[in-house]
């Protein structure tokens, strides 16, 4: 519809249009908008006090307070300001294998679904692509919901390919965005733990609200359409391995998935970051709508 | 070790290129993954491959020497082995029924002693087993172990054949000549003349016992019509004194005949009963009882019972009249024109009177003064007014009892020489009866029509018509009856035969019953269960002879020369195959427990 994937229903982006994202710190925005900044303003959240001055709007005097003390304070308030959000989407080369879990496809719409949770909010968006190739992502803010089909116009074309190390690669990104805000780092993860906590270690050392979007192909989870005597070459570094694959060998194998996710969704949750999983083989209406707190997002 | 078939290794250069072929179908799939990661979780489960590639476990292996010990079985490996194989002779005629003083036949103490010789023998070759009588023959393949042969041997039993001389003499000779065989053992009632070839080692079971014999037993009608039988019997006396025999004879078990001779030492008698009444089987038997029961007793019977049906095909059908008051004789006339041969399907024999038939005739047949230039029979027909008889066979059953004196013709035709039938009765101008066998079926011609003249108005004629009509239904026609171990022809309509012993055997008209080595009275079968009785004795003086018999004259080719070992492919193929199968049966084996285990292991 209008450039937007199949998913993208008129029903699907009416639900989308009733969530929000939830920070749980206070961001600073570049424009007025629904979320509360740590900076003072008129909303009606209240802030602090502070000594009347002349010149200063008498209508925000605390009288009460006045009568206790005999002084006067002046009230202030949080200012309400729009979140900045930067959604990463992992286009390295593990994105495109297996070829048959569409696993990129479902990278972009993940994107694009929380693009629009945000710009609905009236918040920005900035969309960074990690590897990649076909067609450059102009990394600016955008605003304003009508603007997600040019985002997904954008991601259109773009084609997964090349490898990079996640640690550095987000170090060199955190250090392009400089303004906090929340960050959805949309990816496989299929890389040495020690290499997800560093770059994700990096956003919460730098106050940024994170969300980790796991997507994994249903085929990939489960080892299927592997069998007997198998030589697997990764995808990014080009490593092969020698493997015999019977119903044992597949059993290990969906076990080490499983465990690799749990210990990404553990750092997670122990650094107070969202994590969230997603499988090729659901329905990507269903898991979003299922998964709006793991997230980041509310009601 | 040498090979049958050595062409054959050259399938050996196929197993490199069915190796290649499995290696190349073990070699695993390569397959592009997102990462790795995971897979290195199971690398501790990864089969180490020769040179990185192919999986050599000892399946592979196991499966390429199955591979290779096929090609071997199909190159035919032998190895040359050292055989002595020992050929084993043990006498089973009539005569060796005989008891001996011991109160054992010459039988078991044959018997015996072949099992103590056997006892010497060092075992190791193959031994083969025979018997003598009715044939000699081999009992079974040969054996490759003594315990096998000794079992052989005990289940051998003496028949009531006698053996012939000369065919057992030339069996040994043979046996004896063979270079396969390295010694023969030849127990028997019989010695062996000298020299004795030195491949045969004789042992003689043939002590002298005293004993008497009935010779033969035959009855025969005096006179056409006769109800009353003449018995004829001959007796012997084989020991050396004179004795007294007596002879009972009995009719369908009631006594009939009785008889007391003496008999000077080896002698012989003839004993008439011109006038015994009617019965079914006869039977003669001799006391006082000696060493072989066997020849005490004997059997007859009155002849043949059976209906006889003929198809008569003549121009003149009324001639059939004659043959229909024969009794037990169906006849069934019809013209050339209304016959074809079909219809001889229903019929016995067929009668071809003044005609012949277009192709050689499916039964047994009767050719009566059949038309010049027949090119079916090709007989060559010479008309004349007067037939006059010249001379005929003695010995032949057509002519048994047959007054050619009294027999007298008018006009007929005489035969030339014909390929395949031979004369019987001749004439001045040629032979007047032929006869002859073609395609397992007899044929008798004519030169005149004796059926007008059948019955009292021409005794000869009628036994004469009733000789062929005999000797073409093959009943019983010899007067010295049938005889133990010789085959008889199965006449027509007979389906089975039952034994002296009570079993029955399936039998084939027109085709030789051998089943023949009991004495007693066989019953012929025929549709309807109707049983005709066929008495076959003994009847074999120089078989019941026990005190003195002729030596066995053996003649080998290689008489001078003692056994040597042989040298013998001793093929492994049978060794090769019994691999084959095992290791098969284990990879099987080995391969379904893998199996089972791992679809234990699924979740």
């Amino acid at each position: 519809m209008f450039g937007l994937p199949d998913e993208f229903t008129p029903g699907f982006l009416a639900r989308l249009e009733k969530l929000r994202i939830r920070t749980r710190q206070r961001y600073g925005g570049l424009g007025r908008g629904m979320h509360l900044s740590p900076k003072r303003g008129s909303s009606l959240e209240f802030n602090d006090f502070r000594h009347y001055s002349p010149g200063d709007d008498f209508r925000y005097i605390d009288w009460g307070l006045y009568g206790r003390s005999d002084k006067l304070y002046i009230k202030l308030f949080h200012e309400e300001e729009d979140l900045l959000t930067y959604i990463f989407v992992d286009a390295s080369a593990s994105m495109a294998y297996p070829a048959g879990d569409r696993k990129f496809e479902s990278a972009i719409l993940t994107a694009l679904a929380l693009a629009y949770v945000a710009l609905a909010s009236g918040d920005r968006v900035m969309l960074r692509v990690l590897g990649g190739s076909g067609g450059k992502v102009n990394p600016s803010f955008v605003n304003g919901r009508h603007r997600i089909v040019e985002l997904a116009r954008r991601l259109h074309n773009l084609k997964p390919g090349g490898q990079f190390d996640f640690a550095t690669s987000l170090a060199t990104e955190l250090l392009a965005i400089r303004r906090a805000g929340k960050v959805f780092i949309v990816s496989d993860f299929l890389m040495l733990l020690n290499s997800v906590t560093r770059g994700l270690g990096m956003f919460t050392a730098a106050s940024m609200d994170l969300t980790a979007v796991q997507i994994l192909g249903g085929r990939e989870l489960n080892g299927q359409g592997l069998d007997g005597d198998v030589e697997v070459v990764d995808s990014e570094s080009g490593e092969r391995l020698r493997v015999s694959i019977g119903e044992g060998e597949r059993t290990q194998y969906r076990e080490t998935m499983l465990r690799l996710t749990r210990e990404i969704k553990s750092f997670c949750l122990k650094r107070g970051l969202h994590y969230a999983l997603y499988t090729t083989d659901q329905n990507f209406q269903n898991f979003f709508v299922r998964a709006v707190s793991d997230l980041g997002l509310a009601h | 070790m040498g090979f049958l078939y050595p062409g054959a290794l050259v399938f050996f250069a196929l197993i490199p290129a069915l190796v290649l072929a499995y290696l190349a179908k073990e070699r695993p799939a390569r397959v592009t993954v997102s990462s790795v990661l995971a897979f290195r979780a199971l690398r501790g489960f990864r089969r180490e491959r020769f040179g990185g590639w192919p999986r050599l476990d000892w399946m592979f292996f196991a499966e390429v020497f199955i591979l290779s010990l096929a090609v071997l079985a199909m190159a035919g490996p032998f190895i040359w082995k050292k055989t002595a194989p020992l050929a084993v002779v043990i006498d089973n005629s009539a005569a060796m029924q005989a008891l001996t003083p011991a109160g054992k036949s010459r039988f078991e103490v044959a018997r015996e002693k072949l099992d103590a010789a056997l006892s010497a023998e060092d075992g190791g070759s193959e031994i083969s087993v025979y018997v003598t009588a009715p044939q000699p023959r081999r009992v079974a393949p040969p054996f490759n172990t003594l315990t096998e042969a000794r079992i052989a041997l005990s289940r051998i039993k003496p028949t009531d054949a006698p053996n012939d001389q000369t065919t057992l003499e030339n069996f040994l000779g043979n046996l004896a000549s063979e270079a396969r065989v390295a010694k023969v053992i030849f127990a028997g009632a019989k010695a062996l003349a000298a020299p004795v070839p030195a491949r045969i080692h004789p042992i003689e079971v043939g002590d002298a016992v005293a004993n008497a014999a009935i010779g033969s037993f035959s009855l025969r009608r005096e006179a056409l019509g006769a109800e009353a039988l003449h018995a004829s019997l001959s007796i012997a006396n084989f020991s050396p004194d004179t004795r007294t025999l007596e002879l009972v004879v009995t009719g369908d078990g009631k006594q009939i005949a009785h008889a007391r001779e003496a008999i000077g030492a080896r002698e012989t008698a003839t004993l008439e009963f011109p006038a015994i009444p009617p019965a079914r089987i006869y039977e003669a038997k001799l006391a006082p009882d000696d060493a072989l029961a066997l020849d005490n007793v004997a059997y007859a019977t009155a002849g043949s019972v059976k209906n006889v049906s003929i198809l008569f095909v003549s121009p003149t059908p009324a001639d059939a009249a004659g043959l229909n008051s024969i009794p037990g004789v169906e006849v069934t006339a019809r013209t050339p024109d209304a016959y074809s041969p079909g219809d001889l399907g229903t019929f016995d024999l067929a009668i071809f009177e003044f005609a012949a038939p277009k192709e050689i005739p499916g039964v047994n047949t009767m050719l009566v003064m059949p038309p010049p230039g027949d090119p079916v029979f090709g007989l060559t027909v010479t008309p004349t007014a007067k037939v006059q008889i010249a001379g005929w066979r003695t010995t032949d059953t057509l002519t048994d009892s047959v007054n050619f004196r009294l027999l007298s013709l008018r006009g007929g035709e005489y035969f030339g020489t014909h390929p395949w039938m031979s004369q019987v009765v001749g004439g001045d101008g040629g032979a007047i009866v032929l006869k002859g066998e073609r395609g397992a079926h007899r044929f008798v011609a004519t030169g005149f029509n004796p059926f007008p003249y059948l019955g009292r108005r021409n005794l000869p004629m009628s036994v004469l018509t009733l000789n062929a009509i005999s000797y073409l239904a093959g009943l019983g026609a010899s007067s010295n009856g049938y005889r133990t171990g010789q085959p008889w022809l199965v006449p027509a309509g007979v389906e089975r035969v039952i034994l002296p012993s009570g079993s029955a055997v399936a039998a084939d008209p027109g085709t030789l019953f051998t089943a023949v080595s009991e004495q007693g009275v066989y019953e012929l079968v025929g549709p309807g269960g109707a049983k005709t009785p066929r008495a076959v004795n003994l009847a074999d003086l120089t078989e019941s002879d026990l005190s003195s018999s002729a030596p066995l004259k053996v003649e080998a080719a290689n008489s001078g020369s003692a056994a040597a070992p042989l040298m013998e492919k001793s093929s492994l193929g049978d060794y090769i195959l019994a691999v084959i199968i095992a290791l098969t049966a284990l990879e099987a084996l080995i391969v379904y427990r893998r199996r089972r285990i791992a679809e234990a292991a699924a979740p």
